[in-house]
């Protein structure tokens, strides 16, 4: 069983690494940083507690809007996808992508106390 | 129509009659004999010119007072006295009448002056003045000429104290000139009058005012001999505002109180009766008659009424004691020997009417009467009765005032019992009073338990101390206890406390005994620290701090991530709509962190939309041409 799931892991991992044009990967990186750290903050608020909550909330919500905004863009701007974004060039979907994160960081901003 | 029927309008004619009734009005204020006397003190003041003089001394006459030294006062008067001064006349002259014995001499000069004020011209008090003191100077008037100025007067002069001036004016002139117009002017001036709470009824302009149009129409309505325009309630209205007020502050205000006082209690229309008790309108069987004064305004007897009880009925019980019982006159106090239609104590409701007379108004009074009695305890009996009842109860008998001779002891098996019955002294009737309890005082301690004793169906009352029931109450504390009933109310001339017997009571799971401290319960308590909410628990400085750094190392991840994919900044063009997009981006990060440390909403908000509108336009530009190059490049 074990063996079937390490050698799916391999395959999928090879052919991301040949398939995946650079700026994908570019934004995959970005993806996972921003993973990386709403998961670390999610543990400390489970370890440590969640004073102040709205502060955790703030954060948070803020790694889990970038990464939603993230992997919008990154739909966006794959070209295999282009033709259901046939209006939607590489960059309105990144100016969309900015614009986005604007309001998001006003929001969160606010809420960080 | 079902109204139409005749029981129906009958019904409806005795609603209104009821409603009529219901709505009679009485005088809430009148000036009393003290009142009348601090009047007439206030009028005595030594006066210092004419006008002063003329308040003081008509005002006293009004008031039925004895003016002293009449010939001082006329020699005061003729040396004070300015012949070409209308004023100055007018006062002299008026006065002059009011004293006995004082001729004011008067020139031809004078009285041209005089009859030259009467015209459309002069003011209506110039008017007033000249007419005034030309009848007082008994020198001739042409009365239809004056009517003439008054009427052109009134019309320029539409103000209350004018009319008013009019009214008492035109009672001056002769009955033969044509008061008509005037006369209708007091229902003209009676709808402005302010209506305070159904109460009172008194212009704006003032006590003063109120009372010198009262004076002015009952004036003129004698002269003219046709009734005043005023309906009952509204001069029983006018009397609540014109004597409500007790202190006066001016000579000339008093004056317009006496005149008003004079004018209502000597009309020909309308007098209102004041009926009043002279002390508290309470019968017993030591005072059985009830007393009533009957007064005019200014607290004079009225010489010839006739009072009478109309009907008096129980409050409580609502049956009638009494009807068409007629009052007696003696030796000036209306009086009635209550207590020999034997009435129970208790309160009555006296309808009272004074008649005798047409004129007089609000003469149907309403009088609450008490009647009170004695009460006297009987058949006192006292006795421990055993709980499971094995052993017969002994009962001991008291008599009041004195004490039972042993003591009786009842433990937590037992029950003290009592009970009484109160009686008048003078009927023999039962009483059941407001107020009926026992009280035990503990000796020793001072503390002291009241328990209240009902009456059972008979009128005996009965009290029982079920010593284990209520032993919280004591405390538990066994010991001697005094006994003492306490009956009181307010129809009871003889409130009773009395000692009846001694109780030792004995109670199980006995505390100490606590000396109780009443006076605890007033003494200072401790105060109060306010408490400020505690905030939350930190976690330490070094938790928080490894965790930031944990954060942070995600990022230096993406940074080896990137380096390794290759992503450089090659393709950076240095065109300005890319600087300046870079750089508008770079400031509204930047405010992001100025919002947090400093600003508000409203101030970000107008910040990041000068910015964002300039990054917006360079980056609009900035990825056109990216677009443009992207293109070109396929």
């Amino acid at each position: 069983m074990s063996n079937s799931v390490i050698s799916v892991i391999s395959r999928f991992l090879e052919e991301y690494t040949t398939t995946t044009p650079n700026k994908l990967k570019v934004v995959d990186a970005y993806l996972l940083y921003i993973l990386l750290t709403g998961a670390l903050q999610f543990l400390y608020c489970l370890l440590v507690g969640t004073f102040p909550f709205n502060s955790f909330l703030s954060g948070f919500i803020s790694c889990v809007g970038a990464f939603i905004l993230g992997v919008c863009l990154r739909i966006q701007i794959n070209p295999q996808n282009k033709g259901d974004f046939l209006s939607i060039s590489p960059e309105r979907a990144f100016a969309d992508f900015l614009f986005a994160h604007t309001v998001l960081h006003l929001v969160v901003m606010n809420f960080i106390g | 129509m079902a109204f139409v029927t005749r029981d129906g309008l009958f019904g409806l004619f005795l609603f209104s009659l009821a409603l009529a009734g219901a709505q009679a009005l009485t005088p809430a204020h009148y000036l009393s004999l003290s009142d009348v006397a601090r009047l007439q003190s206030l009028l005595n003041q030594q006066f210092t010119d004419l006008e002063s003089a003329y308040y003081s001394v008509v005002g006293l006459t009004k008031l039925g007072a004895t003016v002293h030294d009449h010939e001082g006062v006329c020699r005061f008067l003729k040396s004070q006295l300015d012949p070409t001064d209308v004023n100055s006349v007018f006062f002299a002259a008026e006065t002059s009448q009011a004293i006995s014995g004082c001729e004011i001499p008067v020139s031809n000069e004078t009285r041209d002056i005089l009859l030259a004020a009467v015209s459309e011209d002069s003011t209506m008090t110039q008017i007033h003045r000249a007419v005034s003191a030309l009848r007082s100077l008994g020198l001739a008037l042409a009365s239809q000429e004056v009517v003439g100025a008054l009427t052109g007067r009134i019309s320029k002069e539409d103000n209350v104290m004018a009319i008013t001036l009019a009214l008492q004016t035109a009672a001056r002139l002769s009955k033969q000139a044509e008061l008509g117009g005037i006369l209708e002017e007091i229902e003209d001036l009676t709808p402005r009058l302010d209506d305070l709470g159904g109460i009172y009824l008194q212009f704006e302009e003032g006590l003063e005012a109120t009372a010198l149009f009262v004076t002015a129409a009952y004036s003129l309505s004698d002269h003219v001999d046709m009734e005043p325009p005023l309906k009952e309630d509204q001069v029983i209205q006018l009397v609540n505002s014109i004597f409500s007020k007790k202190s006066w502050d001016s000579l000339a205000e008093a004056f317009s109180v006496a005149s008003a006082a004079a004018a209502l209690s000597n009309n020909r229309f309308h007098v209102p009766v004041i009926v009043s008790a002279p002390g508290p309108a309470t019968v017993s069987h030591s005072q059985p008659t009830l007393q009533l004064l009957v007064t005019d305004v200014m607290s004079q007897p009225l010489a010839m009424a006739n009072v009478l009880v109309e009907s008096a009925y129980a409050v409580a019980s609502k049956s009638v004691i009494l009807s068409q019982a007629p009052f007696t006159l003696n030796d000036g106090v209306f009086e009635l020997n209550f207590m020999s239609s034997k009435p129970t104590s208790g309160y009555y409701q006296f309808t009272v009417a004074v008649t005798g007379d047409t004129r007089l108004v609000a003469n149907h009074v309403e009088l609450k009467v008490k009647v009170s009695t004695e009460v006297s305890v009987t058949s006192m009996d006292l006795s421990v009765v055993d709980k499971d009842q094995s052993i017969g109860t002994k009962t001991t008998r008291v008599d009041y005032p004195s004490k039972g001779k042993s003591s009786f002891t009842a433990d937590s098996h037992q029950n003290f019992a009592m009970s009484f019955q109160l009686v008048d002294t003078n009927t023999g009737v039962e009483l059941t009073p407001h107020q009926t309890f026992v009280k035990l005082h503990n000796q020793k301690t001072g503390q002291e338990v009241v328990f209240v004793a009902e009456p059972d169906s008979k009128s005996v009352y009965k009290f029982e101390l079920d010593t284990a029931e209520r032993k919280s109450e004591f405390n538990s504390i066994s010991g001697t206890y005094s006994l003492h009933l306490i009956v009181g109310d307010a129809t009871l001339e003889n409130p009773i406390l009395w000692n009846v017997a001694d109780v030792v009571l004995k109670f199980v799971d006995e505390e100490a005994p606590v000396a109780v401290q009443p006076k605890t319960l007033y003494m200072p308590k401790p105060e109060i620290q306010h408490l400020f909410r505690e905030p939350e628990k930190k976690p330490s400085t070094v938790v928080s701090n490894t965790f930031t750094a944990l954060i942070l190392s995600p990022l230096l991840l993406l940074l080896i991530l990137w380096l390794k994919l290759g992503a450089n900044m090659s393709n950076f063009s240095f065109t300005p709509s890319t600087v300046l997009f870079h750089a508008g981006h770079a400031a509204m990060l930047g405010l992001m962190y100025v919002y947090w440390t400093h600003l508000n909403m409203f101030q970000t908000l107008k910040y990041l939309a000068i910015i964002g509108g300039l990054t917006f336009l360079a980056g609009n530009r900035m990825l056109a041409q990216k677009a443009v190059k992207r293109i070109e490049k396929k």
